[in-house]
């Protein structure tokens, strides 16, 4: 008899080993599965690299699944949806597990649409209620609530969790080898029917990958101040980030704005002026390790979060601090 | 060409994030409605910018009809704002929709979409303002066999040999992205679209004599397991933030800025 099988899908993780959004999924696939008395296996699709494997073992992953049809090389959506679906029709996974990204806010609900399954994105929690039924606590309200789904019975259980909900922990026993199959999947006569006609071209150092992290919002007062915000970023080694009302206003650029609308990140270090600390703007730096906030409302909802506070200017702060970061 | 725009109505999101900040938001005996009727309800705000790239395309010379459709226990206010906005026409299917989830929307509204004239371009907001989740224009398009655009900042229809096309400009995390699709499609709007339009007086004057076309839930002939939630809600909480900020003061701003970093250094943050 076959046992219930849980799915992790990832793909674009082998750059340069597993990022650490895949290693929190996996950490996840575990303990859920673990409470389903379920198989983990991770679903690869498109490049492989074999320290994949070793990734796997470290998590506790009984198997990986990997799909490397050419169409698969570079993401499309259309082409994706239709791999997952023939993967679920084959495979049968109980629940199918994401990390949240760009494209994962497409592909998961599109995936759900064609199985005629449930979905549930924005998770922050997961896990198994009372009778057996996989639970997700996602965030809700631009990120100050948050929403408990209980999935019924149809199956898969399609769910995208938010990079930072959980930290990364390796297995308490990394088991035998994992063992790799592949999956054969038939994607030659899907037809991708949206043509990129102008590719993203990203510019400057992924805020994502940054470790320290400078933030602007409304208390810069103006657009030429933005200005303040990049120089200190410049001096700390950082990278300029915004709040979403100065992003709309056209202070900074779209690809700067962090929060559930734009990038959610979590550096060693993320300083915030001016910017109030609306959950919408939390939801993306919440997971930062250190915050530091400089607002002149000692009630602004930023310092309850924050490890260090200024209360004043930012105007009057920003100039000391950029000269003080520079004299070192 | 039929634009057909999906709209929801949602607690003004503000106000509901004040009351959860002063930890004052009452949700009711089921656990998982928000009752306070203090808190005014409103169209969603990405909704409300989805019919304004409706009326830019319009604008922009396009020959179309702009439908706006929502379903909800009471979706007369939001129609009402939509004909002030300048939509053609109204659809509403009055439902309680705490019945079902997001793939029961979907299928409701595809099934309205199909029973109500079709849609050359399907236009919704990136998601509700409510509970975030995004998922509708996806599953929608599914349903419909549509390919879905999402996270647009602006878009603009032209005639191809082949038939009209959508091109859109995508927000993504690594900057623009300029896509194309024949249509029908399903696209979604972000924020980056900008402010949408006021009403005008005149229009929202005129906007009180339309009337929209009511659809009941019986003449969509759904089968009701397209109803039955799949990740059924089943609770609302506010989570608790413990703080634990560190005020960092001095004489002069100077001062300051010195003290702070020299934390941020001890704390082996900066170099």
């Amino acid at each position: 008899m076959t046992s219930d099988v849980l799915a992790v899908c990832t793909w674009d993780a082998s750059v340069d080993g597993a990022s650490s959004e895949v290693e929190e999924l996996l950490t996840l696939g575990r303990r859920v599965s673990d409470a389903l008395g379920t198989e983990l296996r991770w679903l690869v699709l498109g490049p492989w690299s074999p320290e994949l494997a070793e990734v796997a073992a470290t998590y506790g992953v009984t198997g990986i699944d990997r799909a490397q049809s050419p169409e698969l090389e570079t993401f499309r959506a259309d082409v994706y949806v239709e791999a997952l679906a023939q993967y679920c029709a084959r495979c049968s996974p109980s629940a199918l597990l994401f990390s949240q990204t760009f494209d994962v806010r497409l592909v998961a609900p599109r995936l759900a649409g064609r199985l005629g399954c449930g979905v549930v994105m924005n998770g922050l929690g997961l896990d198994v209620d009372a009778d057996g039924r996989l639970r997700v606590i996602a965030s809700a309200y631009g990120g100050d609530t948050r929403a408990v789904y209980v999935f019924g019975d149809r199956r898969p259980h399609i769910v995208a969790v938010m990079p930072g909900a959980v930290a990364p922990a390796p297995a308490a026993s990394s088991g035998a080898g994992v063992d790799v199959r592949d999956v054969e999947l038939d994607l030659t006569n899907v037809e991708e029917r949206v043509r990129v006609v102008e590719p993203a071209r990203a510019q400057g150092p992924r805020l994502e990958d940054a470790q320290i992290i400078v933030a602007g919002g409304r208390g810069l007062g103006s657009p030429a101040n933005y200005e303040l915000i990049e120089q200190l970023a410049e001096a700390v080694g950082g990278v300029a980030a915004a709040s979403r009302p100065i992003v709309d206003d056209g202070w900074a650029d779209p690809s700067r704005q962090i929060g559930l609308t734009g990038k959610i990140v979590r550096p060693a270090l993320y300083i915030a002026a001016g910017v109030s600390g609306a959950s919408q703007h939390m939801a993306g730096c919440s997971a930062a390790k250190t915050i530091v906030a400089i607002n002149r409302d000692p009630d602004a909802a930023i310092f309850r979060y924050a490890r260090y506070g200024v209360v004043g200017d930012c105007l009057e702060i920003l100039p000391e601090l950029i000269r003080a970061a520079r004299t070192r | 060409m039929r634009i057909v725009v999906c709209a929801k109505e949602v607690l003004e999101p503000d106000a509901v994030n004040a009351y959860a900040l002063a930890g004052r938001l009452v949700i009711g005996q089921d656990g998982k409605t928000l009752s306070q009727a203090a808190i005014p309800r409103l169209m969603n705000a990405y909704d409300e910018q989805a019919i304004e790239a409706a009326l830019r395309i319009r604008d922009a010379g396009v020959d179309c009809t702009i439908a706006v459709v929502s379903a909800g226990p009471n979706p007369a206010d939001v129609l009402k704002h939509a004909a002030a906005l300048g939509a053609d026409e109204l659809v509403a299917v009055p439902f309680d929709t705490s019945q079902t989830d997001c793939s029961g929307i979907a299928a409701l509204l595809a099934a309205c979409i199909r029973r109500s004239g079709g849609g050359d371009l399907i236009l919704c907001g990136r998601q509700a303002s409510d509970d975030d989740q995004g998922v509708v224009p996806a599953i929608l398009g599914e349903l419909l066999d549509m390919p879905v655009i999402t996270i647009a900042r602006e878009l603009s229809v032209r005639q191809s040999p082949d038939g009209p096309v959508v091109r859109v400009t995508r927000v993504t995390p690594n900057g623009d992205e300029t896509v194309e699709s024949a249509l029908p499609a399903v696209v979604t709007i972000s924020n980056e679209l900008g402010q949408p339009r006021y009403p005008t007086a005149a229009r929202t004057i005129a906007a009180r004599r339309m009337q929209p076309a009511v659809v009941s839930l019986e003449e969509l002939a759904l089968d009701p397991k397209e109803l039955q939630p799949k990740a059924a809600l089943t609770q609302l909480f506010v989570p608790t933030v413990q703080g634990n900020c560190e005020f960092i003061s001095g004489e002069t701003p100077t001062e300051t800025a010195e003290r702070l970093l020299e934390r941020l250094r001890a704390d082996g943050l900066l170099e």
